[in-house]
């Protein structure tokens, strides 16, 4: 089991090749890793009532039958395939960002939390999508919950150029108004990007009637800025370049970006979007449990 | 004196130092340098540096001069420290420094007994030592030195605990002595040079002192003038030389300059007068001033005097003493604000009578023909007269007899015509000399010549007679004279004015020639006319010696021409010749009893069995136990410690079992107040006068402040700001 749970940590997951290869391992550590089975109550729709018999998880018990009747029924859940999710990673320039400290860019981290996500949603037999977007759409493919449509998903990860200055908002509009069937919006971007603009293509996903959950991937050298000497800092995504003393600079930096976090997080929480921050020095279990979590939330 | 200001000048003890000021521009070089000196990262999040800097790009701009002015300033302190800067200032205690060495030097002269209020200057001067070491530095080492004729090293070595040595200054004794200023400089430099390895770096020397003129312009030969001005120089150069005045400024007083006996010697038999002066030292006239004249501590009489300002005054006391033995008398006049020098004390050795031995060296039967005779009738010319009180007592022996008789009961020996002597005849005559008493040489027809140069002139060690005898001078059918050589010679100024007396006409027709042995102290008192000296006299141990070139009776005759070899004894001026000559040969016992501050005290005793105790009373009333040290021939004690003018009491203890008295008296030139001004002082002292002991400043500092350790204290608070705004800008290291 330590040796499957070692593969949540992304210094180790650097060293593996291959997303496939990288999902596999993070999913069955995660999976061999917690005690309760991620296969149970995926689905959404009720089925039916069974009677309590010794050894039945006592999570599913239906208390309000038991106050009516006195008698312990399970509740019973259809299996559904119709849950479509979709990934949606951004490509931009600046996810290639990686710090010296960092064990993986953020597009990196990013594209291993998709593919396992993904792998985890085909193992449950629902469907997947994903679109890679910079400036615009740069790849689109549709849901599918072929266990084979996992490859495609990679390759198309995989072959992911980032080059460009990002564009949320209309490209969160765009896709609002392509994804037609209600379902389950996985955001993964650094957000560097108008953030009005960014919650406006967010409302229009809630609008849709999307549940959207948005991890918000970071470089711990973006988080705590611990340059010390004098820097020129070469600006990404078509930004001018800075020469600076960045301790001088460092409260003021961290000041900033932590208003842009405030305003990210305020947006959610306004337009009850699902935020979650992740380090690219963190385990990747956050990114999964949360992600769980918000299915189990969506299951009761 | 005017007050001297505070003066402040400011230096550096090594300029070389500050060429690393430029060192200075270190920090602003090295913040260049790291501008041009950076990394490059591509970075994501531009948008909020860019926000962030466009906020706070004031702000940055202040931070970033304030911490290079503060590293500019540590780095420009320290270049400064180590320059060592100082501040030489005058009056005021400014930064206390390193370690240092105080060597005080009090003033004991007498003229610091000058009171004019509730204490005398040498108290405040005391009291502005005291104040000097208690306000010194922690660390701090002392030495103390009291400035005297000659000066004492009261404590030598650098003393550090504060308690000690402000006892010392408390037990500090004003003498009644001058000051010494040159060998007090070589005490200091001796002091300082001892000093040397006890890790005291800075060193001060303070001289509190009233400047007296009389200490502080010593008269100095050429060779002592260098030699002082040099020590000066080097001293000056090594250490501050501060001089304090303890105020108490003044210098009216009145003095007793001189006290002394108008006759040789005194005798129950008949009254002495004595005679002295009364010195205004002042500016203002001091008319009417009382003179009090006491014997033995008794007041017997009073004159007032009148002194000039500047001028002095005679005064004089006649006084009978009643009884035999030393008599103190002194001269006192009324309590000044410097009493010292009021009181003028004389030991005089009163006698019933003078005992005067008369070896005859040519017996004759007749009336008037020894060789003694004349002399002996010269010396008590009134013996036959009942009413005529005695005061010389003649008593003849034959030469053979003079080692029997014991020659210490005797005043004064007169050898007429002794062919010659023995050693133990000659060291029994140098006894009488070092008891003060007096021997007189008359010549003749007996005298041989080389015995007398081999046993008298010092050949066989020792030495009574003041000159040496050559050949015989006589001519045939002359006669000669006496030149009396202006009557310079105290043996002569009664003679002045009395060419009558016959002294010039004494006619002398045969005479020995006298050598003085050159180096010696014997003078000529009388000459022949042809230049041959006929009296020579000479001081030697505590008497005195005195030869007549010819004979003091009739009894030599030529063998040619059968005349004597003067008829001088039956002259009228024989007498008188006579008797002046025994007044100088004993005057010696009256200049033994009486000495200036400073000098012995002491005397010779005659050979006996065993050594007398010797006490000594002295003015204060201590008493103090005497050893005696034992020569060849006779033993001898001596006193030292008389820096206190007064009478000395000695008690001579069996088998001498005798009293005696010892006037010790002040050199009247420091009873001069006049004060040195400032500005005639040499220019190495720095001159600080102090009126008021109230003052919480110290006393008189002139000082060099160093200050580097004051800008290393800076440097090291600067280097604490520094990390501090390093730490509050976002600088330091986290």
């Amino acid at each position: 089991m330590a040796s499957n749970l070692k593969y949540l940590d992304p210094r180790t997951l650097a060293k593996l090749q291959g997303l496939e290869l990288r999902a596999r391992s993070i999913v069955e550590g995660y999976v061999s890793g917690v005690h309760r089975s991620p296969y149970h109550g995926f689905s959404i729709e009720f089925a039916e009532h069974r009677e309590y018999s010794q050894g039945d998880d006592l999570r599913f018990v239906d208390w309000k039958v038991f106050g009516k009747t006195d008698k312990f029924y399970l509740k019973q859940y259809e299996e559904e395939t119709n849950l479509v999710s979709y990934m949606l990673v951004d490509t931009s320039e600046s996810m290639r960002y990686q710090s010296a400290d960092a064990p993986m860019s953020k597009l990196d981290y990013a594209q291993c939390v998709a593919a396992s996500l993904s792998y985890l949603i085909l193992q449950q037999q629902d469907s997947v999508g994903l679109v890679t977007f910079d400036n615009e759409i740069r790849s689109l493919v549709r849901a599918s919950s072929n266990p084979s449509h996992l490859k495609q998903l990679l390759h198309v990860m995989e072959s992911a150029r980032p080059a460009r200055k990002t564009q949320t908002g209309p490209i969160f509009h765009d896709l609002a108004e392509r994804l037609k069937r209600r379902g389950l919006v996985l955001i993964l971007s650094d957000l560097f990007d108008d953030v009005p603009s960014m919650l406006a293509g967010l409302k229009h996903f809630r609008h849709r009637r999307h549940e959207v959950i948005l991890f918000h991937v970071l470089d711990p050298a973006e988080l705590e800025f611990p340059f010390r000497q004098t820097t020129l800092f070469r600006g990404m995504e078509e930004l001018p370049d800075v020469l600076t003393d960045p301790p001088a600079l460092r409260r003021a930096y961290l000041d900033e970006f932590g208003k842009f976090l405030q305003a990210v997080r305020k947006g959610c929480r306004a337009q009850n979007v699902d935020y979650l921050l992740l380090r690219t020095d963190q385990s990747l279990e956050i990114a999964l449990s949360s992600y769980l979590a918000s299915r189990m939330n969506r299951v009761k | 004196m005017p007050d001297l200001f505070p003066l402040i000048a400011f230096g550096f003890g090594n300029l070389l130092m500050l060429g690393w000021l430029a060192a200075a521009a270190a920090p602003i070089l090295i913040h260049l340098w790291n501008k041009r000196r950076y990394r490059e990262v591509s970075w994501a999040a531009v948008e909020f540096l860019l926000s962030a800097m466009r906020k706070n790009s004031r702000r940055l701009r202040i931070e970033q001069w304030l911490l290079l002015l503060v590293r500019t300033l540590i780095v420009t302190l320290l270049v400064i420290a180590v320059a060592q800067p100082f501040l030489e200032q005058v009056g005021l205690n400014f930064v206390p420094g390193q370690r240092t060495l105080k060597v005080l030097v009090i003033d004991g002269s007498y003229s610091m007994g000058y009171q004019a209020t509730d204490k005398n200057r040498f108290d405040r001067a005391k009291q502005l030592a005291t104040q000097i070491v208690e306000e010194s530095s922690q660390g701090d080492a002392f030495t103390l030195i009291l400035m005297a004729s000659p000066p004492s090293v009261i404590v030598g070595s650098p003393a550090v605990e504060q308690h000690d040595f402000l006892q010392e200054i408390d037990n500090l004794k004003l003498l009644h002595g001058g000051g010494d200023l040159p060998a007090t400089l070589v005490e200091v430099e001796q002091v300082l040079k001892s000093a040397e390895h006890a890790g005291l770096p800075r060193k001060e020397v303070y001289f509190l002192t009233d400047l007296a003129r009389n200490s502080w312009v010593p008269e100095l030969k050429d060779a002592e003038a260098d030699d002082y001005h040099q020590r000066l120089a080097r001293l000056a150069h090594e250490t501050p030389l501060v001089v304090v005045e303890p105020g108490q400024a003044g210098t009216e007083n009145l003095a007793i300059t001189s006290l002394a006996a108008n006759e040789p010697f005194a005798t129950t038999a008949r009254e002495a007068t004595f005679s002295g002066q009364v010195r205004n030292f002042g500016t203002q006239p001091r008319n009417h001033h009382l003179v009090e004249f006491h014997v033995d501590g008794r007041r017997v009489k009073e004159a007032y005097v009148d002194v000039p300002a500047g001028e002095q005054a005679p005064i004089s006391f006649s006084y009978r003493f009643e009884a035999p033995g030393d008599h103190a008398v002194e001269f006192r006049l009324a309590p000044d604000s410097l009493d010292i020098d009021n009181h003028r004390w004389l030991s005089v050795p009163v006698k019933d009578h003078l005992r005067v031995l008369c070896v005859n060296g040519k017996p004759a039967a007749g009336v008037m023909s020894g060789a003694a005779d004349y002399v002996a009738l010269a010396l008590n010319p009134d013996a036959d007269n009942p009413n005529a009180p005695s005061i010389v007592e003649p008593e003849i022996i034959p030469e053979s007899a003079l080692l029997e008789r014991d020659l210490a009961r005797y005043d004064c020996i007169f050898l007429c015509n002794v062919a010659q002597f023995t050693s133990n005849e000659a060291r029994v005559l140098e006894g009488v000399l070092k008891r003060g008493g007096g021997l007189v040489f008359f010549l003749g027809d007996q005298v041989l010549a080389d015995r007398y140069n081999r046993e008298l002139t010092g050949e066989h060690g020792v030495r009574v007679l003041p000159a040496r005898l050559k050949e015989l001078v006589a001519e045939p059918q002359y006669h000669y004279n006496f030149d009396p050589l202006s009557y310079s010679h105290p043996l002569l100024s009664a003679f002045q004015g009395r060419e009558q007396s016959g002294l010039l006409s004494t006619p002398v027709y045969k005479y020995f020639r006298l050598a003085l042995v050159p180096g010696s102290k014997a003078r000529v008192a009388l000459a022949f006319d042809g230049g041959d000296p006929a009296i020579v006299e000479e001081p030697i141990h505590q008497g005195r010696s005195i030869l007549f070139a010819t004979e003091g009776s009739l009894s030599s005759l030529d063998p040619v021409s059968k005349t004597p070899w003067t008829t001088m004894p039956t002259w009228p001026s024989f007498v008188p010749i006579v008797q002046e000559t025994l007044a100088l040969a004993v005057r010696g016992q009256m200049t033994e009893h009486n000495v200036s501050v400073g000098q012995p005290l002491g005397e010779s005793l005659p050979a006996m069995a065993s050594r007398p105790a010797v006490k000594v009373t002295t003015p204060a009333g201590g008493h103090e136990e005497v050893r005696t040290t034992l020569d060849a021939q006779d033993s001898r004690w001596s006193f030292a410690d008389t820096q206190q003018s007064g009478m000395y009491h000695v008690e001579l203890g069996a088998p001498v079992s005798r009293d005696e008295s010892f006037a010790v008296n002040v050199d009247t030139s420091e009873s001069d107040l006049t004060k040195v001004p400032a500005e005639e002082l040499p220019k190495e002292f720095t001159a600080h006068q102090r009126t008021n002991l109230d003052e919480t400043d110290s006393p008189s500092i002139t000082r060099r402040s160093g200050l580097h350790k004051n800008l290393l204290y800076c440097v090291l608070g600067l280097l604490f700001v520094e990390v501090f705004l390093a730490w509050r800008f976002g600088h330091a290291t986290r």
